[in-house]
């Protein structure tokens, strides 16, 4: 939809008037002929499922039966549901928790990765590479078989004289290897990181050696500030993501959530309370609850952004 | 700029190749029957171990060659990931032809028409126990056919008991000697050897439990037939066993998963049903495994019943009606298949399929314990309310919950009345 004017800007060049708007209509048509594939599976597969779910939310829905209309039923109780209010407990530990560890992780790296030096190429692609297979079903499984008793990390820790045992099995260790698990997927938000940082022109930098600054000062001054959209950009998508975890959950949980609901997130217990106990109103609430809260945190991002993110062009 | 000529032209096309692409599909889809040059396929999903897929497919493979005209597509997973995807797929509309089901599963789906009536089928059940066919039966409609029979029992591996010189049990004991039993083994285990899971985490032992005390578990209303008293006694009866070493932590055992403790090697006991006994051994590898009754403190009532171990289910949307219907016959009838599974299924139910198999071993074992029980043997119970699928998964969770130290027994049997009663007003 945004298309059109570009497209009409780009043939307002054309001589006559009324061959003008003539072109101007074919023009359209023909941009919302290609985006039509496009236009059609967004209606299909996202906006008319939305309106469903948000219509299925004041139900009692089953799956089988028809829907019963049931009104606000359904939100009054998440809020006594005791496994509800668990779900919302870990999925905001691992948010808080995960979100800037993993950022921190992109930058670090994104800033090695940014100096001049031999074979770079390959240390990008090999960084990288955690997050093109990070999110499969497979990694899940890995990750599983690692932490568990007598696997790679017990052994490695009790090497050191640290005994934990198995973390997969343990309720207090589980959120970790979350979280660990995330980090160790940095590779998106670096290569944002890394073009940001090229962005960034090597003069200030200089000068500033001049001025005598050293790396803190210098990454204090010049490099936070002039990286604050990107990252920005990076803490909104990434916080957004987090709260949407659920494939590697499932995995490592058994699909259960387990052990003793240390890792039931939110859209793990959606599924669940959607899926296993046929209770899709419940699960649709539920839905329509986590946009209502990721939009209301991403406006309050936008809101406070004003205060530490810096575009080229403002005054200073 | 889009000749429109050219463009209208290409768009008749592709929406004639469109039209001409789906009418193929209908035509070939509507086929009810295959012959052997262009046979059906019909899809099979079941859930199990490796022990049981090796079986289920040596089973195909001889159906397959026996009915020509029929493929069938098999498919299986663990238990509890089973029914998530059997949600998904009746959601879509697209559950498997034929499936292996659960009895506490049948309402749910059968109730909502999800399941094919196998009345309107044509099965052979001539050669089954008049008693058991009921159990696949709603408001007098068939919509499973039970495979074979299971009950509950204690497997104990001998050589184990024998390394640490536990003189093996005879079956005859009550809730606090099986205690004591157990605790023994998880003494001398010494932190590799445990006595065994937290029985008290599975719903059909608690049922067991309360019909050796006379009570019922859901009223013929589909309510609850026993008080939160009953529950916490019953939780309680292993309070003491819970962080010692007669009960091993739900630490190892989720690490465990998919197999069970018992077939890790990690318990020497295990209460559940007989027809575990070929997944145990090939899980186990152990060379022997032994049964013998459940405790009860009512040695003249022991609370056993045989159940359907599982069904055979066909989906109520399936185009190919007549093919699941023949697959089915052949996997609850036919004698060679009883061959394939021995007891791995739970004993028989047809008696064409029981006489034709000869069981030897372990297999014997589980055969003779069912008529050792015999005398013991009441009528199933009844059948579980919709729902119950959540019900039995909830009793098995909250129970880790106890044994994480998460919950208190009284934390615990609130909790799952509070899920057994949103369940039961949600179906109401």
């Amino acid at each position: 939809m945004t298309q059109s004017p570009t497209l009409s800007r780009r043939t307002a060049s054309a001589p006559s008037q009324p061959r003008k708007s003539r072109r101007r209509g074919a023009d359209a048509r023909a941009g919302y002929t290609f985006l039509l594939p496009w236009l059609l599976g967004f209606i299909a597969l996202t906006v008319g499922p939305m309106i469903s779910s948000l219509y299925l939310s004041f139900t009692n829905y089953n799956l089988f039966d028809a829907p019963k209309w049931i009104g606000f039923d359904n939100y009054a109780t998440l809020f006594q549901d005791e496994r509800f209010l668990q779900s919302v407990g870990v999925t905001l530990q691992y948010v808080v928790f995960g979100t800037p560890l993993k950022l921190a992780a992109a930058l670090a790296i994104a800033m090695l990765l940014n100096s001049k030096r031999k074979g770079q190429g390959f240390y990008r692609s090999a960084f990288y590479a955690p997050s093109l297979i990070g999110a499969s079903v497979s990694i899940a499984i890995v990750w599983k078989a690692m932490f568990g008793d007598s696997g790679p990390v017990d052994q490695g820790l009790s090497f050191f004289g640290i005994n934990l045992g198995g973390w997969v099995g343990n309720p207090n260790m589980t959120m970790g290897m979350m979280i660990l698990l995330t980090v160790w997927q940095f590779g998106a938000p670096m290569v944002i990181f890394l073009a940001g940082l090229k962005q960034i022109p090597t003069d200030l930098y200089e000068a500033a050696s001049m001025d005598g600054a050293g790396p803190v000062r210098k990454f204090l001054n010049i490099t936070w500030p002039m990286l604050s959209p990107v990252i920005f950009f990076n803490l909104l998508m990434e916080t957004i993501h987090a709260f949407q975890i659920f494939a590697s959950a499932y995995i490592i949980s058994n699909g259960e959530g387990g052990p003793a609901g240390s890792t039931l997130f939110y859209t793990l217990y959606l599924y669940l309370r959607g899926f296993s106990d046929f209770r899709m109103g419940y699960a649709s609430a539920m839905a329509w609850l986590l946009v209502i809260v990721v939009g209301i945190i991403t406006l309050i991002f936008f809101k406070t952004s004003k205060s530490w993110v810096h575009y080229s062009g403002d005054a200073k | 700029m889009i000749d429109r000529r050219k463009f209208l032209t290409t768009v008749a096309l592709g929406t004639a190749s469109a039209a001409f692409l789906s009418a193929c599909g209908q035509s070939s889809s509507s086929g009810q029957a295959g012959t052997a040059d262009k046979p059906v396929t019909i899809t099979y999903t079941w859930w199990g171990n490796d022990d049981r897929a090796e079986r289920t497919r040596k089973a195909i493979a001889l159906f397959e060659s026996k009915n020509p005209d029929i493929k069938v597509n098999g498919n299986f997973s663990d238990f509890a990931g089973y029914w998530q995807k059997r949600a998904t797929e009746a959601a879509g509309g697209g559950l498997p032809d034929v499936m292996q089901w659960d009895l506490s599963y049948l309402r749910d789906y059968g109730q909502r028409n999800q399941l094919l009536d196998l009345g309107t089928v044509k099965i052979n059940t001539d050669a089954f126990e008049k008693s058991l066919l009921p159990s696949g039966q709603i408001r007098g409609k068939t919509y499973g056919i039970p495979t074979s029979t299971n009950a509950f029992a204690v497997y104990y591996d001998p050589a184990k008991l024998a390394s640490l010189g536990i003189a093996e049990p005879d079956g005859s004991w009550n809730y606090k000697e099986f205690n004591a039993f157990l605790a023994e083994v998880g003494a001398k285990g010494n932190g590799t050897l445990f006595g065994g899971t937290d029985y008290t985490g599975i719903w059909w032992n608690f049922n067991i439990w309360l019909r050796q005390n006379n009570i019922k578990a859901f009223t013929d209303e589909g309510k609850l037939g026993f008080s939160k008293d009953d529950l916490k006694k019953w939780w309680n009866l292993t309070a003491d066993l819970r962080g010692t070493g007669a009960i091993v932590g739900e630490d190892k055992a989720t690490q465990l998963l998919p197999k069970s403790p018992f077939g890790s090697n990690v318990t020497a006991t295990e209460v559940t049903w007989d027809n575990f006994m070929a997944g145990y051994l090939a899980d186990s590898g152990a060379k022997e495994l032994k049964l013998v009754p459940v405790p009860s403190d009512d040695q003249d009532n022991l609370g056993l019943f045989l159940k359907p171990s599982m069904l055979m289910v066909a989906s109520a949307k399936t185009k190919y009606k007549d093919a699941a219907a023949r697959f089915i016959d052949f996997m609850v009838n036919d004698p060679e298949v009883g061959q394939i599974f021995k007891t791995s299924r739970g004993v028989p139910a047809s008696k064409t399929q029981r006489d034709g198999t000869t069981f030897e071993g372990t297999d014997k074992l589980v055969v003779d314990y069912e008529k050792s029980i015999e005398k013991y043997l009441k009528d199933a119970p009844e059948p579980p309310i919709v729902g119950f699928g959540t019900l039995e998964s909830t009793f098995k969770r909250v129970t880790q919950d106890l044994n994480y130290g998460k919950l208190t027994v009284d934390g615990a049997v609130d909790a799952w009345f509070k899920e057994a009663e949103d369940l039961i007003k949600q179906n109401a």
